[in-house]
Formats: structure tokens, C-alpha cells, sequence
């Protein structure tokens, strides 16, 4: 406890029980604290706790998907490496390593069209952030939390996806400890989890977020649109499929705010992807037309990625009835 | 094959991806420049690549481990932690007016995911400090505030988010920790938390948990308060961590 001049004084009354011991993250302690009459000063206004920290909840939720993305890079770093070095059969293109496989490639493309997607959403939403803060403008706001659950749920989603990509490039040496790439999938596991669920984070979107009657969701989808329509000339194809995407993302919003909360429960993580993924190639659109050596990347995504948005919004709007008609029993097996 | 922080691609994002330019053209944030956005991650990239990387493989193999009530590090994560905080880097977006550089959230979100690609288990220390720093800039008082944020922004204390117990994981509104006002201002805090991050170690000299507590007969869901708790380690000095933590 501090003294008067802000020096450590006496120990106060709490103290760590037990630490846990986990799938990943070893180096970071996490420990049970046990509260004994420790002294506390108030932070805020008595009784709105919770909203001082959900505060320090909702920017660290950003973080928590940042730190989905940084795995995923280190992870890809690592798998790409192991992929030139790795020699097995004769590859199509003559390369040697078995990154000159086709099936090889395409892992390690997908994992890198997804990298870069998160990373530009999370950049996407810290920059709200800003504009929020510096502003003060009801709109940045809005963008803020509509992006906050989305960067955390799809960051995170991706340093799992692709940590887990890491460990089959590298084949049986990807499942042993010493090469390290478990390592990041062990780690990367417990993101989707804290700072709020994916799943919470889902449901989030689709109630909270959307409680401004779709507002916020309208007008990023408008500016995707608009990003598709400036890249019509420059690359057709791929800008006529992130605009159809953002069509169909608009209908599955329309169509969520249609259904009652707990049916809109129930497709909210498929919901949260298909924004995504959608976001996302709009985002790879616009590196596109400001590099062109960066549209081979976005072609993966738009391409190879985006089409699962469809199946996504299906899965979207079919309201909870049918997994309720599945009962505890029967899914007990 | 050693992790290389992606500086170049954050720089391209902010650039052409997500008009960080409009961000540098406010007011608040004059200061990001293009000369210090360049800076910025130039320099973390050279901190994740050489020092907090090289930790990552020791982390997961040498846990951190209680040892008579004290929380010991892994190895080299002191001296991890304080290349962090003597780079400035917990208060990257802290107020300037204690200590902090007052930058924008889209460079440290940056700095996040590079930290994250080099060492996660480490860099969730700053995280967690810099998610208490923001909630006192918010809604503490002057006096909290001139006491815990210069030594939080300058690493030499930790901030730790105390709010999961047993009975309250998702459901935060479960929670059952009381906090009972004193009667000289200050409040009696008792309960159990559980799967608290850095909730202590022997790095930093003083662990701060933030973390909402009902107060004592009035349990109803809303009756949050957001209380910090002083806890001073027994490991106060910085230099007498290496020896043990590193053995
Ligand atoms: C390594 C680690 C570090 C952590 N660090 C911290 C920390 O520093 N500080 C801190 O306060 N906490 C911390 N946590 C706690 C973490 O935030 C919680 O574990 C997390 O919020 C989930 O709560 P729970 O574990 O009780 O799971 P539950 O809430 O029991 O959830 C179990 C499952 O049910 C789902 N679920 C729960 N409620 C609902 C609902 N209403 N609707 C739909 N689905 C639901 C969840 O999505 C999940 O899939 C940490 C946890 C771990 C494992």
C-alpha cells in the first residue's frame, strides 16, 4: 500500500493463493487472489463500477485481438520458413521446398490473406478510436463499438486458424514441442476466450451494436460499397465481388435486425464472421489499388476467402428453434 | 527461423488502408507525425525482435512458479519488462500530464500485435497496466491519479485486472466481492478472484488490482464499485530480481 509520498508502505491484505497451470501462455502468471479486508480507494462514482470497467474492458478487448493478429504473424513467419527449407517430392514449379506445392501454397496464402485482413479491421477500429477521442463526434463513436467486438472475435479467430495452419505445414514436427509451432497454438487458444468470450463478443455485435437500428453497420457497409465502386476500373472482378458481398451483407443485417434477440443469439458468430470477412476484403481491395503488387494478396482473399460469406449469412438467420429442438440428451449422444 | 515484427506492414495500413492521416490532422493528435509514426515502430520492432522474442521459448518452458507466496518470473522477463517501460512504451497512449507520450490508440494497437507476435505471455503485463491507466485517466479522482499514474506509465508499479470470481466468468453481474466503506473514505475489500493475469511477480514493486467489488448490502446487480488496492511485494528492489528469477 502506498504511503502518503506514494511509496510502497505496508503489505495489504491480499495475497496469491495458488497460480494456475495452463494449455499456454506459462510465462504469464495467473493467479487466484484472495481478498482479506484489503484497503481499497474508489475509482469513479459508487455503484457505476462497472462502467469504469468496461472502460478498461473495451480497449483492451482491441488489444486482445492485436495480440491474435502478432501470433498469427509470428506464427506464419515461422511455418513459411519451415516450408522453403522443407524438401519432400518433386514440386510443380521445380522449387524445392514443399512451399512449391500448390496445397502447400495455398495454406500459407489463405493464412496470410486473413493476417493481413485482421490487422487492417483492428487498425480500422483503433482509428475510430482516435477519431472518437479527438473529436468527440457521436459517429466515430459508433464506428468504435460496432468495430470493438469484430477485431476481437475475427483477431483472435485467425491467431488460432492460422497457428493452427502453422502446425500442419510443418507436418509431424509441427505436433512436437522443440520446433516451437504448438507453442503459438497453445498460446494463441486462450485469446478467443478472455477479455470476453467470441462468442460474447458475437452477441455483442448483433444485439448491442445493432441497437441503433443498424446505423453504424449501414453506413461502414455504404463505405464499403463505395471503396468497390472506385475500384471498378482498376480491378473489375474482384471490386464487383466485395460489392455483391456488401449487398448480401446489408440483406443479413436487415434480416438480423428482423429477428428476436435470442434467434439473433443463435447466428451471431457465423454474422460476426461474414462482417469480417466482407470488412476485410474491402480493406484488401483498397491496398490493392494504392500498390498493385498487393492485389495477388487480395485476389486470395476475395477469391479464395470471401466466397464463405454466403454460407455464413445462411447460417445467420435460422433463429435458435432448431438447436433447441436438440435436447441436452440427444446431444449428450 | 527468428520472429521479425511486421513494421512495414503496419506502415502501410496506416498509410494507405485505414487514413491514419486524418488522425494526425486533429488537434489532439498534432504530434503523430510521419517522422514519429516511422520512429515509433522502427523502434518497437528492434525492441520485440531482440528482446522480448528471444524470451518467448523460456516462457513457455520455465513457468512462472509461487515459491513462499512470491510469484517468480520466467526467465529474462524482468529485464524484459523493464526494456518495455524504459522505452516508454506502457504510456504510448497515456496523458502526456503524467508521464505518458499521448499517442494515438492506432500506433499502439500496432505496437500491441508486434509485442504479441514476439512474446505474448510478456507483453500481457503492459497490456493489462495500460487497460488501468486509461480506466484511472477516466474516472479517478486528481488525488489517485498524481498518486498511481506517473509510476504506472513509467513501469515502476503494474496494473492488474481483478474481475472473474467462481460464480462470475461471462455473467460479471455475479460477482460477490465486497467492498465495505470504511469510514475514512477508504473501503474493506474481501473475496476471492480467480485467473488474474501478472497478479503478482517480482518485477514491478507494487501490483495494483482494479477490479469491481458490490458493496457491502447492496448487492443488486449494479452495484459495482471500481476499487484499487495498494500490494506491496516483499521484492521491492529492481535489482534484486535477476538473481532469482533468472536462475
Ligand atoms: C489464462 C487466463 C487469464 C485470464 N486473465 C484474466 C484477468 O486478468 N482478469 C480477469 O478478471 N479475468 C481473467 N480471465 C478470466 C476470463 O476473462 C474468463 O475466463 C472469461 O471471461 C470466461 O468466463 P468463464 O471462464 O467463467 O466462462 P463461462 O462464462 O462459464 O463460459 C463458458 C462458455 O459459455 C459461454 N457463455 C457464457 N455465458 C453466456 C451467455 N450469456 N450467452 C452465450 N454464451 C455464454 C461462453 O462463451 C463459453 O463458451 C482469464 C482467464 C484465463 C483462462
Amino acid at each position: 500500500m502506498p504511503d502518503a509520498a506514494g511509496n510502497p508502505g505496508a503489505r495489504n491484505k491480499l495475497k496469491v493463493v495458488s497460480l494456475e497451470h495452463k494449455l499456454g501462455i506459462h510465462g504469464s502468471p495467473t493467479c487466484v487472489m484472495q481478498f482479506d479486508g484489503a484497503t481499497g480507494w474508489l475509482v469513479g462514482e459508487p455503484h457505476k463500477g462497472m462502467a469504469a470497467m468496461f472502460t478498461m474492458m473495451n480497449n483492451a478487448r482491441l488489444g486482445v485481438g492485436a495480440q491474435g493478429v502478432g501470433l498469427a504473424e509470428a506464427a506464419l513467419q515461422k511455418a513459411v520458413a519451415f516450408a522453403v527449407d522443407r524438401v519432400q517430392g518433386v514440386t510443380a514449379e521445380g522449387v524445392p521446398g514443399i512451399i512449391g506445392h500448390a496445397e502447400v501454397r495455398r495454406m500459407l496464402a489463405e493464412a496470410r490473406a486473413e493476417v493481413f485482413a485482421a490487422r487492417a479491421i483492428a487498425a480500422a477500429c483503433a482509428v475510430a478510436i482516435d477519431m472518437a477521442n479527438a473529436t468527440g463526434d457521436a459517429g466515430w463513436e459508433a464506428r468504435a463499438a460496432l468495430l470493438t467486438p469484430i477485431a476481437k472475435a475475427y483477431g483472435t479467430d485467425t491467431g488460432c486458424k492460422v497457428a493452427d495452419i502453422g502446425v500442419q505445414v510443418h507436418g509431424g514436427m509441427g505436433f512436437i514441442e522443440e520446433t516451437g509451432a504448438a507453442q503459438y497454438l497453445r498460446d494463441a487458444r486462450i485469446t478467443t476466450i478472455y477479455e470476453g468470450t467470441n462468442g460474447i463478443q458475437a452477441m455483442d455485435l448483433v444485439g448491442r451494436k445493432l441497437a441503433d437500428g443498424g446505423e453504424a453497420a449501414f453506413r461502414l457497409i455504404g463505405e464499403i460499397e463505395t471503396g468497390a465502386k472506385a475500384a471498378r476500373d482498376t480491378l473489375p472482378d474482384l471490386a464487383e465481388e466485395v460489392w455483391s458481398a456488401a449487398e448480401s451483407l446489408r440483406e443479413a443485417t436487415e434480416a438480423m435486425l428482423a429477428q428476436a434477440m435470442n434467434d439473433r443469439f443463435a447466428g451471431a458468430v457465423p454474422y460476426l464472421r461474414a462482417f469480417a470477412l466482407v470488412l476485410g476484403a474491402g480493406l484488401h481491395l483498397k491496398a490493392a489499388l494504392a500498390d498493385p503488387a498487393r492485389a495477388a494478396l487480395a485476389r486470395v482473399m476475395i477469391r479464395r476467402l470471401l466466397p464463405d460469406h454466403a454460407a455464413l449469412i445462411a447460417r445467420s438467420r435460422d433463429g435458435a428453434g432448431d438447436l433447441y429442438a436438440l435436447s441436452p440428451e440427444v446431444l449428450a449422444g | 527461423m527468428t520472429y521479425r515484427a511486421a513494421a512495414a506492414d503496419h506502415r502501410f495500413i496506416l498509410d494507405h488502408v485505414v487514413d491514419f492521416a486524418q488522425v494526425a490532422a486533429t488537434d489532439r493528435f498534432a504530434d503523430a507525425t510521419a517522422d514519429t509514426v516511422a520512429a515509433i515502430l522502427t523502434e518497437a520492432a528492434r525492441l520485440c525482435d531482440d528482446v522480448m522474442a528471444p524470451l518467448n521459448r523460456g516462457g513457455d518452458q520455465t513457468p512462472a512458479r509461487l515459491e513462499n507466496g512470491v510469484v517468480r518470473s520466467s526467465p529474462g522477463f524482468a529485464e524484459g519488462y523493464r526494456a518495455i517501460a524504459d522505452g516508454g512504451w506502457i504510456g504510448l497512449s497515456a496523458s502526456p500530464e503524467f508521464g505518458g507520450m499521448g499517442l494515438p490508440m492506432a500506433l499502439n494497437t500496432a505496437v500491441t500485435d508486434m509485442m504479441s507476435g514476439a512474446c505474448l505471455s510478456l507483453q500481457l503485463k503492459p497490456l493489462l497496466t495500460q487497460g488501468q491507466i486509461e480506466a484511472l485517466e477516466h474516472h479517478a479522482s486528481d488525488a489517485l491519479k498524481a498518486l498511481y499514474l506517473p509510476k504506472l506509465i513509467s513501469g515502476e508499479w503494474s496494473g492488474t485486472m481483478n474481475l472473474t470470481e467462481p460464480q462470475a466468468g461471462s455473467d460479471v453481474g455475479a460477482l460477490r466481492t465486497k467492498a465495505a466503506p470504511k469510514g475514512d473514505g477508504t473501503f474493506a475489500v474481501t473475496g476471492q478472484k480467480i485467473f488474474i493475469t501478472w497478479g503478482d511477480c517480482d518485477i514491478t514493486a507494487n501490483h495494483l488490482p482494479s477490479g469491481a467489488g458490490a458493496a457491502a448490502r447492496r448487492r443488486a446487480r449494479h452495484a459495482g464499485h471500481l476499487a484499487l488496492h495498494g500490494a506491496e511485494v516483499p521484492c521491492r528492489t529492481r535489482r534484486a530480481i535477476p538473481a532469482r528469477a533468472t536462475s
